[in-house]
């Protein structure tokens, strides 16, 4: 029965939060007290539908959201010899090489990123330890880190002239040992590995610790040695996670665009980086909106496969017990396996990160001396100005200016309509601004040209981009945030006396403000991250700090690449404790499961 | 029924487990000595947090102690790993694999021991079968109820014939007439295959219920061990007494006099006993049960005082009386049902339905003393 009809028989909840959203002042409460809500009531969702499908700003979202894709499907169908041009795209050897390409190193970059997380998640999983609370919010970091930067902290430790065979050379002088593999298929799979690979690990850590402990014992009574119970218990339980997180970091790596655009250089090429080529560099606009639709119906059907194992993920256990602490005395062998587990993955993990902070304090970037501030020095003179085409105090400035609109704007639409459908479940009006999630960047920033170029100026097209970027997940942060937070203690405010305005200032804000500052800072993140929108709308004109150092590494001007970066990571340090700080991050916010939408 | 099959020589009990182990907990120190005769299902009852699942996994070899040796069926299995002990455990919530069928769950054990399928088959059948779920064979686990879970739970423990059957409070999730039902058929099934078991329960009824020996556990350790009746109706300390049904315990004092022991309940009188060597001059508390209290003054010992509640229970009556050594409550036949709250009221006992349990300012719970039965008075 539909919650409408639920006065009919004499259940009042939905009747008392009409009443109590009146009390709260909310647009168009039900006229003529109680019995006249009852009536009202009786129309199933009269006023809800209003809420959800034709409220202006959630119709304005979903313009600015499809209309950029829709002009591009229109440009491309309708245009001129539309089925040649595919056909003939689809036939040629770029195709079949990209599409080789994107799925070879997805499969890897995926395959790699579970099975360096599986250890790790054993330990996540089964054992309690000092630290662990921390450890597992520090993995939200990658997430957080601009691509540009990854890419910078590839270069800088695993380069050519990287500080991992300067290591080697000290070490090893007469060996001639060296890493090459950086700029090639290799080094690609190696940044996509540091991405994804830390969520991989937090995620079946997850899962496996809600595996009930009693079906690992269960198994061993009734006669089965850790490996079978792993084989036949474990793993059939964890098969769904593992192959939602496959599909999830083989779909990342499949479109994956900055990585690939530096390391990748003309041989290695997604369908993103191809986008991107033909739109910027070879100025073909057609063909760049074909690639974009070939490409949009792969992510289409990836998306599909990918809703269909996390749909599977329900069949997990939802154990919540106490785990037995990982002490040295009590595990000494697992626990010296975890110790070098930890070192081992952090120091893949961070060393490129403290690498390029290391490294900009040494002048030429190389270690030796003493450390100076030249590096930064170097921000401030016209060589970078030439190499970026703006001074940095302009980049600083472009960055922050937009991170902070996208901020504000992604953070109150998105609160607008969380707070507009609090009393509903998830359903289709939610779905529909959760689907720019699987279009890719690129092809909407193309669509949006194409739709817009010509008449708004480049930062409005930037911001425009950056937000449908952001908001699908901070949307969804803030719809979980809102949800959860429920009316008894606004209700309370409103029996109290307050009015609405003082309920939103002295209650209902302070409890939000940890998941608004997690919103915030991720919107952003996402706007300091992001470079194709900046490269393909921007025009050369605007330049933001990815731009800058995606400059500075094409022009080798490192020294000035590291300084920024450190920059950069100081400021996705800042964000990141800005969250940490408020809240847990909550990683189902990030990657939302297919599963919790429900239809309405 | 195959169940000849199933009672093989591994299941009619031939075996007997003993057992003396001791572990630190940070909550407590467990310090348990048990033997558990074969073919007998033991009831190892005793408050929640008091150590009884926690000496089921130690049996069972999820956990180690810390001194001490467990023989089952004549072998050391101290320090052999779960896998190895032949132990079935039926966990508190069936611990049942939610990715494998009913069948699936069954014959986990059994492709362990890489039977032959043939012979798997058969014996799924058999326990499918003796468990009435032969219709259930390929339903998943979380469509099952909860008695159909406890089944598959207890089919899937007895398949590979263990030699011990452990059930931590196996029926604690299901409602009360289920776990009546379920009870009854466990004991039947059990008089069938003839089993060894231990079965854990913080419920006084349910141990009692089984008629077999059982242990009381406090603390870490088993205070008392013994046949329901014994138990019952010679607790060991004020503590079983108090757990395995109600009991009254008053304060009261022993004095000597003229060849007889004076036993003085304070603000109740004097009631004098024989003298008996294990009943020494001092304090202690008098146990008696509810049910052997009787209205009337045809009792020589008895109390009397105001009643401050009383409830009816259908098959009778109870009450709480104040009298001059606190709250003693009370079970009435349906025939005083006149009775009112505030009425006075004289409440009788027998001298040899009570028990004396002596108090020391160190331990209030020392053992307690049975009465002669001869009254004295």
């Amino acid at each position: 029965m539909k919650s409408g009809n639920r006065v009919k028989d004499g259940n009042y909840d939905d009747v008392r939060s009409r009443v109590f959203a009146r009390a709260r002042g909310e647009k168009r409460p039900p006229a003529g007290g109680l019995i006249r809500a009852c009536r009202e009531h009786s129309r199933p969702h009269a006023r809800e539908k209003w809420h959800a499908d034709r409220n202006p700003v959630y119709l304005l979202l979903l313009l600015l959201f499809y209309l950029p894709v829709l002009s591009l499907l229109v440009k491309v169908f309708f245009g001129a010899g539309f089925w040649q041009e595919l056909t003939g795209f689809l036939r040629s050897k770029l195709f079949w090489n990209t599409l080789s390409f994107s799925c070879r190193q997805a499969l890897y970059s995926a395959g790699f990123s579970l099975l360096l997380a599986l250890p790790g998640a054993y330990f996540f999983g089964r054992f309690a330890f000092p630290g662990k609370r921390l450890l597992r919010s520090a993995m939200v970091l990658p997430f957080m880190l601009p691509g540009i930067l990854v890419v910078l902290g590839m270069v800088v430790f695993y380069g050519n002239n990287g500080v991992l065979n300067h290591w080697l050379t000290l070490l090893f002088p007469d060996r001639g040992w060296r890493f090459t593999g950086l700029y090639g298929f290799w080094g690609i799979i190696l940044a996509h590995v540091f991405y994804n690979f830390t969520f991989c690990l937090r995620l079946t850590g997850e899962a496996w610790e809600r595996i009930n402990p009693t079906l690992h014992e269960a198994s061993a009574l009734l006669g089965a040695g850790p490996f079978y119970t792993w084989r036949r218990i474990t793993l059939p339980l964890m098969a769904p996670t593992l192959l939602y997180l496959f599909l999830l970091v083989f779909l990342y790596s499949f479109f994956s665009f900055t990585v690939v655009l530096v390391l990748g250089g003309y041989l290695y090429k997604t369908f993103e980086v191809l986008i991107y080529i033909e739109y910027s560099s070879r100025l073909r606009f057609a063909r760049a909106a074909l690639i974009a639709i070939v490409q949009l119906l792969l992510l289409a059907g990836l998306l599909y496969l990918q809703a269909l194992s996390g749909r599977r993920r329900r069949r997990e256990g939802l154990f919540a017990g106490t785990l037995p602490a990982l002490k040295f005395r009590d595990y000494p062998g697992r626990t010296i396996l975890f110790l070098f587990y930890l070192v081992f993955t952090g120091f893949f993990f961070f060393s490129p990160l403290a690498a390029v902070v290391a490294r900009s304090f040494f002048s030429r970037g190389l270690s030796g001396g003493l450390p100076v501030l030249e590096n930064y020095r170097l921000l401030l003179t016209d060589g970078f100005r030439f190499a970026v085409g703006r001074s940095f105090l302009s980049v600083i400035t472009t960055s922050t200016g937009l991170a902070v609109t996208v901020s504000v704007v992604a953070v109150s639409l998105a609160y607008y309509l969380a707070r507009l459908r609090r009393d509903r479940p998830w359903g289709k009006a939610d779905l529909w601004l959760q689907l720019p999630l699987g279009v890719s960047f690129v092809t909407f920033s193309s669509g949006l040209f194409m739709l817009a170029g010509k008449v708004l100026p480049s930062v409005v097209l930037i911001l425009w981009a950056q937000l449908f970027l952001a908001f699908p997940l901070i949307y969804s942060m803030l719809r979980t945030a809102r949800r959860e937070l429920g009316e008894p203690l606004l209700e309370a405010a409103a029996l109290l006396g307050a009015t609405p305005a003082r309920i939103l200032q002295t209650v209902e804000l302070p409890l939000m403000r940890p998941a608004l500052s997690t919103a915030a800072a991720y919107a952003a993140a996402f706007s300091l991250g992001d470079l194709a929108a900046v490269l393909m709308l921007g025009r050369g004109r605007v330049v933001t700090l990815s731009v800058a150092i995606y400059r500075l590494i094409g022009h080798y001007r490192f020294p000035q690449a590291i300084a920024l970066g450190t920059i950069f990571i100081l400021i996705s340090l800042l964000l990141f404790l800005l969250m940490e700080g408020r809240s847990r991050p909550r990683l189902q916010d990030i990657f939302p499961r297919p599963e919790e939408a429900e239809e309405e | 029924m195959n169940e000849n099959e199933l009672s093989g020589n591994e299941l009619s009990g031939s075996e007997q487990l003993c057992l003396e182990i001791k572990k630190a907990y940070p909550e407590f120190r467990m310090e348990v000595a048990l033997q558990v005769n074969r073919g007998e299902i033991f009831s190892l009852v005793g408050p929640s947090g008091c150590g009884k699942t926690t000496l089921l996994r130690l049996i069972a070899g999820l956990e180690q102690p810390d001194h001490g040796v467990i023989i089952l069926d004549g072998r050391e299995i101290t320090n052999l790993p779960p896998a190895q002990r032949r132990v079935g455990l039926v966990f508190q919530d069936y611990a049942l694999f939610p990715h494998l069928t009913v069948a699936g769950n069954i014959e986990y054990g059994l492709k362990v021991q890489h039977l032959p399928a043939p012979a798997r088959r058969q014996r799924l059948a058999e326990l499918l079968a003796l468990f009435s779920l032969e219709g259930l064979a390929h339903r998943q686990i979380q469509h099952l109820s909860g008695g159909e879970k406890q089944r598959v739970a207890l089919a899937r423990a007895l398949a590979p014939k263990p030699l011990l059957l452990l059930l931590d409070e196996p029926f604690s999730a299901l409602d009360y007439s289920l776990r009546q039902r379920l009870r009854q058929e466990l004991k039947k099934l059990q008089a069938k295959l003839g089993f060894t078991a231990i079965f854990v329960t913080h419920q006084q009824e349910e141990a009692l219920s089984f008629g077999g020996r059982l242990g009381v556990m406090e603390n870490g350790r088993l205070v008392q061990t013994g046949t329901a009746e014994e138990v019952y109706e010679n607790p060991a300390t004020p503590f079983v007494a108090g757990f395995l049904g109600e009991a009254n315990l008053l304060p009261c004092s022993v004095e000597e006099g003229e060849g007889r022991a004076r036993v003085r309940l304070e603000g109740d009188g004097c009631f004098e006993l024989p003298l008996q060597e294990d009943l020494p001059p001092g304090t202690y508390l008098l146990m008696v049960r509810p049910e052997d209290l009787s209205p009337g003054p045809v009792l020589a010992w008895r109390v009397t005082g105001k009643i401050e509640t009383l409830e009816y229970l259908g098959s009778g009556y109870r009450l709480e009386v104040r009298c001059g050594a606190g709250v003693i409550r009370a079970f009435i036949a349906k025939k005083y049902r006149n009775l009112r709250e505030g009425d006075q009221i004289t409440l009788g006992f027998d001298p040899r339905q009570i028990r004396l349990f002596p108090v020391s300012p160190q331990n209030s719970s020392g053992p307690s003393v049975p009465v002669d039965n001869s009254p004295g008075i």
